[in-house]
């Protein structure tokens, strides 16, 4: 499973429910079906990291790359750099 | 009594709004003087607000320090412009609140001899600072809250106030708030003798990266008749992105250890406006000499780490987790090194500097209501915060309004409630789940409001056009609140987010309109020098019934202070205005 910041191992998570109160922003949520962590609001992942420090199983990587569209460099605005 | 509405009330003593570092700090103090508590939290409790995502960075004053020393520092940095009492109770209780946190189990960066590590950071030279690890310390005070029975409400998104006349802006006191839970929709009023507001600063979405800090308490205060002061002053920036798409972080922790800023011919360019602080000097300045690096095509300008000392590298792995992710992997090039690109962002971010009106206790001017941290005005500090000061500010503020709530709320009994003014609230609440999917949607107004705050160079060369431009789109989407839909709870947290963003934002445009000079970090174009015939004043608004906002001045009372500026009257460019024209003065303006 993943989207353009999260990626997560679902093999690995044992549905603890650690990361779904980590995230600030409310991105994850426990699929009661799966018992497994479910990205539910992809959008909304501001890549603070919490989720994936905080996993006991290691399963959540959070992308160094994604871009933000909220925010531009101000050298790719003025064309510098 | 009974109030027939469809949502759980809850009745309490002390009620605190937002679980980030005053709210925690607040909560325990009532708790701890037997108050019963209700701590509201619309993410989870040691997981939120911008105390989480900091750098755990505070001002940190142990008993051989004078202190005369410490408060002429933050008062002279901060433009005399300080209630000097609030700097005194400040600073004397930052020395206690340290001393609590270094007895809790909780990594704190010491010495070769188990000492607190403490260090000159960004903005003072005799002042000094110690880092701790944030994440760990929200975790320890959840768990003593916990511990005191501090009930505590995650996943709840407070709304808006309750007002014992029922209006907002209100005559009458505060006596409460309602809100719902961001998971499952349910609607919620906390019924308080004493209400603390406790929600941080407001950043747009997107920009910091600490997306759920939207000025929510500020505008939540305003909208019930709390008078804000200073909001134009609650624009700033930091050297936030690398490589102009990482998240550095850490800007303050970085200067500490030695970083400096270098521009594309590698010139150290903060030696010719700072010569004692370099890159430590005002943020306002250090951003300002970026703008005028970049506009006289030096740039682009890097961050330059190779010269920062062993334990800046040691902290990283053991102190402080989130700054390490980028600057540890291996997606950039190596910072022992390469100097690495940077940049900073500038906007709405108040540090303290603007927010609510507060008293000593941390009262506001309504019954009934206190405001903690960064949503409160920090008259402490002054036009200046220093690094560590935001910290120390929300632990005191936090630890002073906790305790007054609670020696208040043991004398009152609780305050009764209208449910005719209550279900008129929840259904304006709740609202956006009922109206039909059209016009544009919390994430399309978010957008809009990010996108104001784009370009550094824009937002700190700032004037009347570009305010009105911006007050614009403002109007703009005030209005596609009025239609904007939100399918879930979730959405609608979001929506309620985005109509504070931009209550918060209107009201800071106006008041920078309003205020026809420049000073510190707040620059105008159009009105380049320091006013102090007019301006040396706290900048009140407060919201009329209409909506329409009123503006005072309040003069500064020096006379009742120690300490006096070195001249006061009169008109001069401003420090930023000096940079921006060249003809910038170290010394006079040192």
């Amino acid at each position: 499973m993943h989207n353009d910041r999260l990626t997560i191992d679902l093999t690995l998570c044992d549905g603890c429910g650690i990361c779904v109160d980590s995230c600030p922003t409310d991105v994850l949520r426990m699929d009661a079906e799966a018992k497994k962590v479910t990205i539910a609001y992809a959008n909304d992942c501001q890549a603070c990291y919490l989720c994936q420090d905080d996993c006991p199983q290691h399963c959540i990587a959070v992308s160094f790359s994604s871009q933000n569209p909220r925010r531009k460099s101000i050298y790719d605005l003025l064309g510098i750099a | 009594m009974s109030v027939s509405i469809d949502a759980e009330v809850i009745d309490t003593d002390v009620l605190v709004l937002g679980g980030g570092f005053g709210g925690a700090w607040a909560a325990l103090r009532a708790s701890e003087l037997g108050a019963d508590v209700v701590l509201v939290e619309k993410a989870h409790v040691a997981r939120s607000g911008a105390s989480t995502m900091s750098g755990g960075v505070t001002t940190c004053p142990i008993d051989s320090d004078d202190l005369n020393i410490w408060a002429e520092e933050f008062i002279s940095h901060g433009a005399y412009m300080c209630d000097q009492d609030w700097t005194w109770q400040l600073l004397e209780g930052a020395r206690e609140r340290v001393k609590t946190i270094a007895s809790w189990d909780v990594p704190i960066s010491r010495d070769e001899d188990g000492n607190i590590r403490r260090f000159a950071s960004r903005g003072m030279v005799d002042v000094r600072c110690m880092q701790y690890q944030p994440k760990k310390t929200m975790e320890e005070l959840r768990r003593r809250n916990l511990a005191q029975g501090v009930r505590i409400y995650d996943r709840v998104a407070a709304v808006d106030l309750l007002t014992s006349d029922g209006a907002h802006p209100t005559k009458g006191s505060i006596i409460g708030a309602l809100g719902f839970g961001t998971r499952d929709g349910k609607s919620y009023v906390f019924r308080a003798k004493r209400t603390i507001l406790a929600m941080g600063v407001m950043a747009m979405k997107g920009k910091w990266h600490i997306d759920n800090v939207t000025g929510d308490g500020a505008a939540i205060a305003y909208r019930a008749g709390t008078r804000l002061v200073d909001l134009e002053m609650g624009c700033g920036g930091t050297f936030t992105v690398l490589m102009k798409n990482y998240d550095l972080g850490g800007y303050n922790i970085a200067v500490a250890h030695g970083a400096q800023l270098i521009n594309a011919a590698g010139d150290r360019f903060m030696a010719q406006y700072d010569p004692v602080r370099f890159e430590r000097s005002e943020l306002s300045r250090v951003v300002a000499a970026f703008v005028k690096e970049i506009n006289d095509g030096r740039g682009p300008c890097y961050i330059d780490l190779r010269t920062c000392d062993a334990s800046y590298w040691s902290d990283l792995e053991t102190v402080w987790s989130r700054n390490s992710q980028i600057l540890l992997s291996d997606h950039i090039p190596n910072p022992r090194e390469n100097p690495l690109l940077i940049e900073p962002q500038w906007g709405a971010w108040a540090h303290g500097m603007s927010g609510v009106q507060i008293d000593l206790q941390c009262r506001t001017n309504l019954d009934g209501l206190f405001a903690t941290g960064s949503n409160a005005k920090n008259k402490a500090t002054g036009t200046h915060s220093s690094a560590g000061s935001p910290t120390a500010f929300a632990m005191n503020t936090g630890y002073i309004a906790g305790q007054t709530a609670a020696h208040e709320a043991c004398e009152l009994p609780l305050p009764d409630l209208n449910a005719g003014d209550i279900r008129t609230l929840i259904d304006a609440m709740r609202a956006p789940l009922a109206r039909p999917q059209r016009g544009l949607s919390p994430d399309d107004i978010h957008d809009r409001m990010a996108w104001l705050e784009t370009s550094v160079v824009d937002g700190v060369l700032n004037n009347a056009g570009k305010l009105y431009r911006k007050l614009e789109v403002v109007e703009e989407m005030r209005a596609a609140l009025e239609s904007c839909h939100a399918p879930d709870p979730h959405e609608l947290a979001k929506f309620h987010e985005a109509r504070n963003i931009v209550e918060f934002a209107r009201a800071q445009y106006l008041s920078a309109l309003d205020r026809t000079e420049s000073r510190e970090s707040f620059y105008r174009e159009d009105y380049p020098e320091t006013n102090d015939d007019e301006w040396f004043v706290w900048h009140g608004i407060t919201r009329t019934a209409g909506g329409v906002p009123v503006f005072d001045r309040e003069a500064i009372p020096l006379e009742r202070f120690p300490l006096q500026p070195p001249s006061t009257g009169g008109r001069r460019l401003s420090p930023v205005a000096a940079m921006m024209n060249g003809t910038y003065d170290a010394a006079a303006y040192a």
